[in-house]
C-alpha cells in the first residue's frame, strides 16, 4: 500500500493493522537536512527539499507545506523577529486598533508576504510524490490568525468588551485563511488543515468556542471541500475533550487529538478519523523503546476501531531525536508487516 | 451595617468578580464603602474569595486563560477602587521575577502570574517576552530575586529554559529558584529542565513558591 491509500483506508476505516503514520515535523525536517529554520520559513523550494528528505529518511505517509504560524499574520501586514535558527516571531501586530481593520486588506496568496512560497513548495511537493503520499497545506483557524492580528491578550479582552468588532475582526481572520486555504488545495495539497490552537479549551472556554469560532471553521472547511480537499482535518491542541462534540457539526473528519486527551475516551466520544497522540516533549526526552511502546499502545486501542493515524499530538520539536521519529514509524510499520 | 447584609453585599461582588465584570465590581465596592465595610473585609472575604474559587476550578477540564483574566482584571479593578492613591497592595514578600524567553512572545501566561504575584505581595520584575538568557541572568544579578519564574507556550524553548539555572549557578545564584510553567514547559519534568518545579498553573506556582519561602504556615 502506499501511505495514500493507507490515509484513505483510516478515513474509511478500515483495521488499525493498516495504520498511517504521520509525524508532524516541520523545522525538524530543516534540523535533519543542516539549514538554518530561517532558510527554511523563507523559500519554498528549501523547505519541500528538507521535507521530501525527510520524509525518504524515515519513510512515513505525508508532507507538510508548513512554514510557522506567522505566515498569515505577516501577508495581513504584521512585522517579524526573524532568527536563524529559530522560528519568527510577531514583531508589530498588523492590527493595533479594532478600528485599523478597515486599513486592511485580504492578502493575496499569490503575492503577500511568504504564502507564495508556501504554494511553491506544495506544488513541488505534489509533483514529486503525486498521489503516492498525503500532502498536507495548513491554515491557521480564524481565532488563532485574530490573535496574531492583534496580540492574544488584546484579542481576548475585546472578544469580551466588545464582541461585535471581535467579531468583525474574527471574520476578516476568517476570510484570509479561506482564500489562502483554497490557493493551497490550487497549488497542490490534497487537503488543507486548520490548525487552531487559540482556540483550545485551555484558552478559552468550550462555550466561546462553539458560539464564535464553530460558524467560521464550518463555513472555512465547506470551502475547502468545494476547492477538492481530501478531508477536513482540524488540529486543536490540549484538552480537547469539551469540544469533542463540536467536530461534526463543522464536518471535521480528521480529529487532532494531543496528549491531554484520554484516546480511549475519544474513541468512545468520535466516530471519525483521529490523529495523535503522543506528548511532542517526549520526541526530545525519551528513548526510542518508550515511543514505540507508546505508539503500540496507541495502535492497541484503535485497533479494531480502525479510523485512526499514529502520530504525535502537536508538532514534534526541531530538535528532536531522529531515532525517536523512527520509533513511530517503525511502530506502524511493524503492526503492518505482523498482520498482513 | 449588619453582618447578614455584609454578606449579601459581600456576595454581590463576589459573582461580579467571578464573572469578571470590571464595572460591576466598582460599584459594588463603592456600594460597600459606602455601607462602611471595612477595605480588609472586602479583600479578604471578598477578592481572595474570589481568587481562591478560581483557583479550586483549576481542574484540568475546567481550566482556561481567557476566566482567569478576566478574574485578574477584576480583582486588580477592585484593588484601584479599594487603595486609588497606593499599589494594589504591599509588596514586601520579596522579589521575584518572570519572563518569557527568546522566541516565544506569548506573554499571556506570565501576565496572568505578575498579576497573581503582585497581588500576593510579591514585587515583581517583568523581564518581558522573547527576552535573551543574559538578559534575565543580568536582571537577577542586579535584583537578587527569590525565584525566577519562565513561561512558554512553544517547544523551542526548552533548550533556552533547560540553561537557565546552569546559568544561574554560575553567575553565583544558585539559590534562586526556578519555577517553569505554560502549556509548553508543563510537558516535560523538573528534572529534564534543571528546574526546581513545574506548575500546573498559577496557582500551583504559588503554592510552590509561598511553600518555600515560608509565607504561608
Amino acid at each position: 500500500m502506499t501511505g495514500m491509500e493507507r490515509i484513505k483506508a483510516a478515513l474509511h476505516f478500515a483495521p488499525a493493522l493498516e495504520a498511517p503514520v504521520i509525524p508532524q515535523v516541520f523545522g525538524f525536517t530543516a534540523k535533519m537536512c543542516g539549514v538554518p529554520l530561517d532558510d527554511y520559513v523563507r523559500n519554498g523550494d528549501t523547505l519541500a527539499r528538507c521535507q521530501l528528505k525527510a520524509q525518504k529518511r524515515f519513510g512515513y505517509d505525508a508532507l507538510f507545506g508548513v512554514m510557522d504560524v506567522c505566515v498569515e499574520t505577516e501577508a495581513v501586514g504584521s512585522s517579524l523577529s526573524y532568527r536563524a535558527d529559530q522560528y519568527p516571531t510577531v514583531a508589530y501586530h498588523a492590527l493595533t486598533r479594532p478600528s485599523d481593520l478597515t486599513n486592511l486588506s485580504l492578502p493575496d496568496p499569490g503575492r503577500a508576504g511568504r504564502m507564495p512560497e508556501i504554494l511553491r513548495a506544495l506544488d513541488i511537493m505534489r509533483r514529486e510524490v503525486n498521489d503516492d503520499l498525503l500532502v498536507v497545506g495548513v491554515v491557521l483557524g480564524p481565532l488563532t490568525l485574530a490573535t496574531q492580528l492583534m496580540g492574544m491578550e488584546k484579542a481576548l479582552y475585546l472578544a469580551i468588551d466588545a464582541p461585535d468588532e471581535f467579531m468583525k475582526v474574527l471574520a476578516f481572520a476568517a476570510d484570509v485563511v479561506t482564500r489562502f486555504g483554497r490557493a493551497q488545495l490550487r497549488a497542490g495539497a490534497h487537503l488543507t488543515m486548520i490548525f487552531d490552537p487559540a482556540a483550545s479549551p485551555a484558552v478559552v472556554p468550550a462555550h466561546f468556542f462553539r458560539e464564535f469560532e464553530l460558524p467560521l471553521i464550518t463555513r472555512a472547511f465547506a470551502e475547502f471541500k468545494r476547492e477538492g480537499s481530501l478531508a477536513s482535518w482540524l488540529h486543536i491542541a490540549g484538552p480537547v475533550g469539551p469540544i469533542l462534540p463540536y467536530y461534526a457539526s463543522a464536518g471535521v473528519e480528521i480529529a487532532n487529538l494531543d496528549y491531554q486527551v484520554e484516546p480511549a475516551a475519544a474513541r468512545r466520544q468520535l466516530s471519525i478519523c483521529v490523529n495523535g497522540n503522543l506528548k511532542s516533549s517526549a520526541f526530545l526526552c525519551a528513548s526510542p523503546e518508550d515511543i514505540l511502546d507508546a505508539s503500540i499502545r496507541l495502535l492497541d486501542i484503535f485497533q479494531d476501531r480502525g479510523g485512526f493515524i499514529l502520530s504525535s499530538g502537536c508538532e514534534i520539536p526541531p530538535e528532536s531525536r531522529p531515532e525517536n521519529v523512527a520509533a513511530l514509524v517503525t511502530a506502524a510499520s511493524s503492526r503492518r508487516g505482523l498482520h498482513a | 451595617m449588619d453582618r447578614i447584609n455584609d454578606n449579601r453585599c459581600l456576595s454581590r461582588l463576589l459573582e461580579a468578580l467571578t464573572a469578571g465584570d470590571c464595572s460591576r465590581v466598582v460599584d459594588e465596592i463603592h456600594d460597600l464603602r459606602e455601607k462602611g465595610v471595612e477595605r480588609e473585609t472586602i479583600i479578604v472575604d471578598g477578592i481572595e474569595k474570589a481568587l481562591e474559587l478560581l483557583d479550586a476550578k483549576c481542574t484540568v477540564d475546567e481550566f482556561n486563560l481567557l476566566e482567569i483574566m478576566l478574574v485578574g482584571r477584576a480583582a486588580m479593578a477592585a484593588m484601584k477602587e479599594i487603595y486609588p492613591q497606593e499599589p494594589g497592595c504591599h509588596q514586601d514578600k520579596g522579589v521575584v521575577m518572570i519572563a518569557t524567553l527568546e522566541g516565544d512572545v506569548h506573554d499571556i501566561g506570565k501576565n496572568i502570574v505578575k498579576m497573581i504575584l503582585s497581588w500576593k505581595g510579591y514585587r515583581v520584575v517583568d523581564c518581558g517576552k522573547d527576552c535573551p538568557l543574559k538578559v534575565v541572568i543580568d536582571m537577577a544579578e542586579k535584583e537578587k530575586p527569590l525565584a525566577v519564574f519562565v513561561s512558554g507556550l512553544i517547544t523551542t524553548v526548552f533548550p533556552l529554559v533547560a540553561r537557565l539555572k546552569e546559568s544561574l549557578v554560575a553567575r553565583g545564584l544558585g539559590d534562586v529558584m526556578v519555577v517553569a510553567g505554560g502549556a509548553a514547559l508543563k510537558q516535560l519534568s523538573a528534572a529534564q529542565m534543571d528546574v526546581d518545579y513545574v506548575a500546573e498553573d498559577v496557582f500551583g506556582a504559588l503554592r510552590f513558591l509561598e511553600n518555600r519561602v515560608g509565607a504561608v504556615p
